[in-house]
């Protein structure tokens, strides 16, 4: 008998640690904002993505078998987040960010998809893209193949290499703070320096260490505060989108997880721009 | 009939002057004014209340300052001043009622904080503070453009 209580509390606890972790990982990429749209169920997609190439909608991600990803395995969603490679195998348009993505660990991908498969089924066919005549998924193959070369090696010291699979990985700060060049690949010798055309035809800031445009002049106590609050330096508070991923994740970060990514943004190249 | 002449004269005169102060550009510099003032106290209030300076003996002039300004925020966006050099968007006349209660929000927040900056106790002063931030985030993202 009390062999038996103590196998079903270790399983019980197994689950909620790893239920825990799973929520943690899901906060901390911004899954929920991107795959819900205003004021629809959550995580059924349906969030309309405006870009230079179209308008984007965010596919079901909840655990509906017919409309969302119920029907998936483990592996289908590693190759889908990691690779952008979809189970027909046919690869996704890079609005979906695996290009940051890939850099996570299978054994994080494989933790987000046992935990989005507890989270409620929401009914929910996926909407079209609105894309001009040019622009087909089959090129994204081929856009895949532009994205070949490897990403630079982690840090060596451990709390920087957190920060940076934060700021990387998980967070995707670069699909927004990076410039893209014409193919839409990210610029990597621009890295974080900021963008004249983000998301929702917004300009994105420079987040690099560079004293005149970036934030260099914030201490890390300012930079902990802003990714927890929202509050600039100056006392005014952010806007638009990175309300959104102020809320969802970088408020929801561990007090370690929050100092390791502002110690590694403050360690990144200062470049000059938008 | 001289007097007449004089008193329409004066008639005119303050219609105009006071039709000039209503104008809604006048509105618009009035509150970017003020929303500067609210960042202004918001800005010095943080820099106390996470130690980077010992001035505690003005946190709650701040707090109070800004409870102040913020009391009323819905008469600062009067309809008919959404042009020009504006940031404020067009859904704050469009969703009225949603605009309202964000602006209430930021009137109980800042209320909130004046009242633990009195009291003193610096958990319960940064946990205000820290909901005076998520009115003046929540109202922004809604309502307001995006500059940079």
């Amino acid at each position: 008998m009390r062999h038996w209580l103590a196998t079903t509390l270790a399983i019980f606890w197994t689950a909620a640690g790893f239920c825990a972790e799973g929520e943690y990982l899901f906060d901390t990429a911004g899954c929920l904002a991107c795959h819900t749209a205003e004021g629809g169920p959550p995580l059924a997609g349906g969030r309309p993505f405006e870009t230079p190439y179209g308008v984007f909608y965010s596919p079901n991600i909840s655990p509906d078998p017919e409309t969302g990803i119920g029907d998936w395995t483990r592996s289908d969603f590693i190759k889908a987040v990691k690779h952008g490679e979809a189970p027909d195998g046919s690869a996704y348009f890079p609005v979906f960010p695996y290009p940051s993505y890939r850099l996570m660990t299978d054994a994080d991908a494989g933790k987000l998809f046992e935990y989005l498969q507890t989270l409620e089924p929401q009914l929910q066919p996926n909407r079209d893209h609105d894309l001009p005549w040019w622009l087909a998924r089959w090129m994204m193959d081929l856009w895949q193949w532009l994205l070949q070369e490897d990403p630079p090696p982690p840090p060596s010291d451990p709390k920087l290499a957190r920060g940076r699979y934060l700021v990387d990985a998980l967070g995707h700060c670069g699909e927004c703070h990076t410039p893209r060049g014409w193919t839409g690949v990210s610029d990597r010798s621009r890295y974080l320096a900021g963008s004249k055309d983000g998301p929702e035809a917004e300009s994105v800031p420079n987040i690099t260490p560079d004293r005149d445009e970036g934030i260099g002049k914030w201490d890390a106590d300012d930079l902990s505060y802003f990714l927890e609050s929202g509050e600039l330096p100056n006392g005014d508070y952010t806007g638009s989108l990175m309300t959104e991923v102020i809320d969802n994740a970088t408020s929801k970060l561990s007090a370690s997880d929050r100092e390791a990514m502002v110690e590694y943004l403050r360690s990144i190249p200062a470049t000059p721009g938008p | 009939m001289k007097m007449i002449f004089a008193l329409i004269t004066v008639a005119l005169a303050t219609a105009f002057v006071s039709a000039q102060a209503e104008e809604p550009e006048n509105y618009i510099k009035y509150r970017q004014a003020v929303m500067k003032a609210i960042g202004g106290h918001t800005g010095a209030a943080s820099q106390i209340v996470r130690g980077k300076v010992s001035q505690q003996a003005d946190l709650v002039m701040h707090a109070e300052a800004l409870a102040g300004l913020s009391a009323h925020i819905t008469r600062l966006f009067p309809e008919g001043s959404d042009f020009g050099e504006t940031k404020a968007k067009e859904e704050i006349w469009s969703q009225w009622d949603k605009f309202e209660q964000a602006a209430d929000e930021a009137k109980k927040a800042t209320a909130a904080f004046a009242a633990a900056t009195a009291g003193g106790d610096a958990e319960q002063i940064a946990g205000a503070f820290k909901d005076v931030g998520k009115s003046c985030k929540g109202c922004h993202k809604d309502f307001r453009v995006k500059d940079d």
